[in-house]
């Protein structure tokens, strides 16, 4: 049987590949290519590993181009699609927080924000007016430059912050790598992904 | 500038012939089973109450007064049935085919705006048997267009049964479900935490997550099944399948939200080629009881693959008597738009004809070259 797996590029991916390999699929760390896809094979069928864009990895879950993915909470909140959330793989960890200028107490006019429908929630639960300016990188600038007053975004170690005099004022929720699954594959590939979530699930809990 | 709205497509030849055959096997497998079809308006007057209420299409009528475009067909048959216009001796079994229009959805793979569904519905009696047919009649109709599918088979009843006994109010049990319906387990155990249900009953609501799989689930279920109305449920389920004597069903007893007018067994169809289901339906028995599913036309198509060569025409006629006798014998003509025989061989090698008529003769061709020849390009 064979199985896709979608997995966003960068650090997370080599953590997931490890974390994958562990749990028993026949998968190893690529090398250095240009490669968009890596396909393993072993005497259970074809794996294929699609590298991807972490905002993009939702996508292919749902759409079903891919069986199984692992992404970030952050941005499966921020996806808003239907896919099964079965496994906190508990790497990755990082919080989504509000976060000023040191010392500012203006109103928030502007959130600046890569997450523009947590970011709209946020304004919609506070019950402010604030409006949501959408950017892709770098989104504290934003604060230091005064294009928004507030920013909402990952906060890892808090390092960036310290450095250019960000505080962080709020935490909004806390994120880590989620293994989600295709609605119609956990059912049909179910003697596939259900072993897999169980190994998963033993190495999660051991680590 | 875009051509037309986005969510959309053009049907194209040979595309729509295709189209219109598997969604007259489609029907005619449902008139099989004696459901007689019908047409309901696709603009309809736009209710609130509406199950798709917020992602219809909206216009505005002359009077100021606001239509939706159809959305389904469950709700506009049973605001038919409201009517008199059907003689109400039940049960009643009925079809529809057509568009319907969804504002709200994304536009990507599988999923358009404007999509056509072929639904049917048995109305006026709630049981068992009633249930078992529709999964029978689905399969049917699957089967009837040749995709490969599997059947799964909820009762969203378990899961409330299963929620009940911790006591918490409704927006607690709505957003509950809600992470059920995600098999988000680590989410629903904090969640539990947080809402100081421990135990056993913790345990049994996070089982529900990993409640999916062959006929084994509705074992593992019984277990957990402490309330009359997850009995219920469960017993219910089991009748309906064993009615069917078919053995091959998926189970998924975490199935939480759905369509929220599903009062009780919801059956879904998935197939290995498509990452989306391809027939959805459930009972609702609010008010008048009544279950159906529709099938997702187009997502049969995208399961299929790419439409079969299908030639518009496979006869050249000479004139329109020839054309009549072709006809006649079951051919798709074109007639010879020129009396130039050369012009019109050419124009049936370019366009993949195979025959000529020439009065009551088909020849290939070939032979249709050396009759041009033989008579001196004369006819």
């Amino acid at each position: 049987m064979n199985l896709t797996i979608a997995l966003p590029k960068g650090r997370v991916f080599e953590e997931a590949l490890e974390l994958l390999a562990k749990a028993g699929l026949p998968l190893m760390l690529p090398e250095k290519s240009r490669a968009l896809m890596h396909t393993f094979r072993d005497e259970t069928g074809e794996i294929t590993v699609y590298e991807l864009r972490n905002s993009d990895v939702p996508i292919y879950v749902d759409l079903g181009v891919a069986d199984i993915g692992i992404v970030g909470k952050d941005v499966l909140m921020e996806a808003g699609r239907q896919v099964y959330e079965p496994l906190d793989l508990n790497f990755s960890h990082c919080r989504i927080s509000l976060i000023r200028e040191r010392g500012a107490t203006s109103t928030i006019q502007r959130i600046a924000s890569k997450f523009p429908r947590i970011t709209q929630r946020y304004i919609a639960e506070k019950g402010i007016t604030a409006e949501v300016i959408k950017l892709s990188g770098n989104i504290e600038l934003a604060a230091m430059t005064g294009l928004a007053e507030a920013v909402i975004d990952i906060v890892q170690t808090g390092s960036t912050l310290k450095a250019n005099n960000l505080e962080e004022i709020e935490v909004l929720g806390h994120s880590s790598a989620r293994l989600i699954v295709n609605r119609a594959s956990l059912k049909l590939k179910a003697e596939r992904i259900r072993p897999l979530i169980s190994s998963l699930q033993e190495l999660v809990k051991a680590s | 500038m875009s051509v037309i709205p986005f969510g959309t497509r053009y049907v194209l030849p040979p595309e729509w012939e295709w189209r219109e055959q598997l969604k007259n096997k489609l029907q005619s497998t449902l008139s099989s089973w004696g459901y007689a079809a019908l047409q309901t308006p696709a603009l309809e007057l736009h209710d609130p109450e509406h199950p798709q209420s917020d992602k219809a299409f909206r216009l505005i009528d002359r009077d100021g007064s606001v239509l939706s475009l159809r959305s389904e067909y469950t709700a506009a048959i049973s605001r038919l049935l409201k009517t008199d216009l059907l003689a109400h001796d039940y049960p009643i079994r009925l079809q529809s085919a057509g568009q319907v229009w969804l504002r709200g959805l994304f536009s990507e793979l599988g999923r358009l705006r404007e999509f056509t569904q072929v639904d049917a519905e048995l109305i006026g009696i709630s049981s068992p048997a009633a249930d078992a047919e529709l999964l029978e009649l689905a399969r049917d109709a699957l089967e009837a267009v040749g995709v490969r599918f599997r059947l799964e088979v909820a009762d969203r009843s378990f899961v409330q049964a299963i929620l009940q006994p911790t006591g918490l109010e409704d927006a607690a049990l709505e957003e509950l479900s809600e992470i059920i319906e995600r098999k988000a387990q680590p989410e629903l155990a904090s969640k539990l935490g947080g809402y100081g249900v421990s135990g056993t009953l913790k345990a049994e609501i996070l089982q529900l997550t990993d409640l999916y799989g062959g006929p084994w689930v509705l074992d593992i279920a019984q277990k957990m099944a402490h309330s009359s109305a997850a009995q219920d449920a469960l017993e219910r389920l089991r009748q309906t399948v064993a009615l069917t004597g078919r053995t091959d069903f998926l189970f998924d007893l975490g199935m939480a939200r759905r369509l929220a007018y599903y009062t009780g067994m919801t059956f879904r169809a998935y197939t290995p080629d498509f990452g989306q289901p391809l027939l959805g339906g459930g009972r609702y028995d609010t008010g008048l009881p009544g279950a159906g599913f529709a099938i997702g036309l187009e997502r049969v198509m995208s399961a299929l693959g790419a439409p079969p060569k299908l030639p518009t025409a496979s006869v050249l006629a000479m004139g329109f008597a020839a054309a009549k006798h072709a006809r006649g014998l079951g051919h798709r003509v074109v007639v010879a738009h020129s009396q130039n025989p050369l012009e019109m061989l050419e124009y049936a090698h370019k366009n993949a004809l195979e025959w000529v008529a020439v009065g009551e003769q088909l020849l290939s061709l070939e032979h249709f070259a050396e009759h041009i020849t033989k008579t001196g390009k004369k006819l």
